[in-house]
């Protein structure tokens, strides 16, 4: 009779633990849980974007193309374009640690040219382009498709020179 | 514990296992409720300020186009940030290694909100905590248009901070609700538990109470039936126990009662032929010595047993009066040492007991009751113990104590609880002895004729310390008026007399009874 009572009081004594434990971590539940916590990082909406002034190239900063954007007075062509590219970062560009990869005497021999639209626009340079980095032709292709007409859709562009051409390829961006 | 304290105690852990249970219920709906209001509060509250930061610096941000210049200049870092200032926050402006000045201190911007804005094309945020206060930072990088539609990052990312302390002070207010809503439900819950807890445990206090009474001997205690539900079939069960039960002691009592009628009416009859006897035997007495032989002895015989059934007629009269409470008390203001000198010397034992009887102990007592008890002790003491019988006398301010002891082998402890019933024998081989078998039992009744303010006087039996059987007896100092102390002690009985006050359940009466019965039959 007694160990019975006894079980039973100590089942009942277990219960209450349970049921203050319980109780216990709602409580903390309630007190941690209140105000305003530090969360993660949360997605939204696309970030908003616009022009900018002025003919646009691509730079290398920290080993990632980079855009930048030079003032001009009157409409310049892709080849003229392609050659301030060439001629790499002008002294502030250089002192925001803005570099570039392209051969300075790499430029174009000709106007780039259009043909049709499936193969896209073919830049053919003075210098070897096989050998050059990855980035250069990234820089040259992006700053090439850049000069593209409002709403035209993005088309591959292919690098040729005097040591033959490169694969047709998008601006990464 | 006596019964009515421990049926006291499970009903308070009744009502206090209902008072948590309530509580508890509460507690869990309350903090559902309240808890899952808050937190969606909270929510809408936090999502609402975040959402109108968001478009805001997302708006602001398109007035930063065309973009002038890229790289930036230093000045133009500075402009944007002085252009998303306002009284809600200020703007952190970075360009790659570049930052605008009077920016305050970027240990806020996580690395993972850096990353998330150098490397993404949206709008992110992160509730932070700055110097414990909350902080809202949103972060965006600012996207530059290309011709095909497609927008790339230009390198420069906005960082707008936002203090978060009006809402955090909304949604402290809203906690501060949740938690004064929790209290009041929880009080709440407790009032209606004690509410349900006093409805179902008055019933079962009521039954408790009323088995208190029918165990304390009110066998007229019954349970008003009241309703339909299980408590109530309880309550009739009840009443149908104490009723079979009222029946059935009314019945035992009627037989006792004239059982005892029976022992007295043959007690009164056989007093006259016994007069006659004695009459006749005394007589015989005188011409027993000079009868020859067997007839000397015979008439010797009768004559002794003649003297003996008169003594035991004498004391069946006298056990019937106690029973049939038709005892009264001679009271009188007694010289107690003087008395028992008396009763010592009548008996002619005052050289036989060494008696210790401190001069001037007075009481009010029946001095006649007295003496037949003090007899009975140091005669039991001659007869069944060994001499020297001691005889001490001890006042105190309320009672006088007298104790008889003998330097005999004591009272064996079994037999100790039945020394005062009635023809109980120590030595059941010794059939025949000279007492009738009933003088400690009338002593025993004696003594608790004898009471004062509801206190009884008592005859105890027990051993000595040093060996030897000691009878204690103890009486009120000044004993009130039997009359009196009947009607006192009915009063009592109404109220909270024990169970021992009970002529029924005495045991030596009761037990007596039957072999007196027998006894005469």
């Amino acid at each position: 009779m007694t160990g019975r009572n006894g079980t039973r009081a100590r089942r009942a004594g277990a219960t209450r633990l349970a049921a203050l434990l319980a109780a216990g971590a709602l409580l903390a539940l309630l007190l941690t849980g209140c105000g305003v916590r530090p969360s993660a990082v949360v997605t939204g909406r696309p970030a908003p974007d616009g022009p900018a002034m002025g003919i646009r190239l691509y730079l290398v900063w920290h080993g990632q193309l980079a855009p930048v954007t030079r003032p001009v007075k009157q409409h310049l062509s892709r080849e003229q374009v392609l050659r301030m590219l060439a001629a790499g970062p002008d002294g502030y560009e250089r002192s925001q640690g803005l570099t570039t990869e392209v051969p300075p005497d790499l430029v174009p021999t000709a106007p780039p040219s259009s043909r049709a639209e499936s193969i896209g626009l073919t830049v053919t340079m003075s210098g070897a382009v096989t050998t050059l980095s990855a980035i250069a032709a990234d820089q040259i292709i992006c700053t090439a498709s850049g000069m593209a007409a409002e709403g035209q859709k993005p088309a591959p562009v292919t690098i040729s020179g005097p040591d033959g051409s490169r694969p047709p390829r998008l601006c990464p961006y | 514990m006596n019964p009515w304290r421990r049926s006291g105690l499970r009903a308070a852990g009744l009502r206090v296992r209902l008072l948590l249970a309530f509580a508890l219920l509460g507690l869990v709906t309350t903090a559902v409720v309240a808890g899952g209001s808050y937190l969606q509060a909270r929510r809408v509250i936090l999502q609402q300020a975040q959402d109108a930061a968001v478009v805001s610096l997302t708006d602001q941000l398109t007035k930063f186009y065309p973009i002038r210049q890229l790289p930036p200049q230093q000045e133009d870092l500075d402009r944007m940030a002085q252009l998303l200032s306002d009284r809600d926050g200020y703007a952190i402006v970075i360009y790659h290694d570049m930052r605008a000045q009077g920016s305050q201190t970027a240990d806020l911007l996580t690395p993972e909100l850096r990353r998330d804005v150098r490397d993404g094309d949206r709008v992110v945020w992160q509730r932070v905590s700055v110097r414990g206060a909350p902080a809202l930072v949103i972060g965006a990088p600012l996207m530059l248009e290309q011709p095909d539609g497609t927008s790339e990052p230009s390198g420069v990312e906005v960082y707008a901070v936002r203090s978060l302390l009006s809402e955090q002070r909304s949604i402290d207010q809203l906690a501060l609700w949740a938690w004064l809503t929790g209290g009041l439900c929880l009080v709440f819950a407790a009032l209606l538990a004690s509410l349900a807890a006093s409805g179902v445990l008055r019933p079962v206090r009521e039954l408790g109470r009323a088995a208190h009474r029918l165990g304390e001997g009110d066998l007229t205690t019954r349970l008003a039936v009241r309703g339909s539900d299980e408590l109530t079939e309880v309550a009739r069960t009840f009443n149908h126990t104490a009723e079979l039960l009222e029946r059935q002691v009314g019945e035992l009592r009627r037989m006792e009662a004239d059982a005892r009628r029976f022992v007295a009416d043959v007690s009164h009859e056989l007093r006259t032929p016994l007069a006659a006897m004695t009459a006749v035997t005394d007589v015989l007495d005188e011409e027993a010595d000079r009868l020859p032989g067997d007839a000397g002895r015979a008439a010797r015989l009768v004559s002794e047993e003649t003297q003996k059934l008169t003594r035991l007629v004498d004391d069946l009269i006298e056990v019937s009066r106690f029973d049939s409470g038709t005892a009264r008390l001679a009271l009188d203001e007694v010289d107690v040492a003087a008395a028992v000198t008396a009763t010592l010397r009548a008996r002619g034992w005052a050289d036989r007991v060494r008696a210790e009887l401190p001069p001037g102990v007075m009481a009010r007592l029946d001095p006649r009751r007295l003496d037949v008890v003090v007899a009975n002790l140091v005669g039991n003491a001659f007869r069944h113990g060994a001499p020297p019988v001691w005889l001490r006398l001890r006042a105190e301010p309320d009672w006088i104590t007298v104790e008889v002891g003998d330097h005999g082998p004591g009272l064996d402890p079994e037999t100790l609880p039945h020394v005062f019933d009635r023809f109980f024998k120590a030595d059941t081989a010794r059939t025949r002895s000279e007492g009738s078998g009933l003088g400690l039992a009338i002593a025993w009744e004696n003594a608790r004729l004898h009471r004062h303010a509801g206190h009884q006087g008592s005859l105890v039996a027990g051993n000595g310390p040093s060996g030897g059987a000691l009878f204690t007896l103890r009486l009120p100092r000044a004993t009130t008026d039997p009359a009196e102390a009947a009607e006192s002690a009915t009063a009592e009985r109404a109220g909270a007399a024990g169970p021992a006050a009970d002529p029924a359940t005495v045991g030596p009466a009761a037990a007596g009874d039957s072999a007196a019965a027998g006894g005469v039959r």
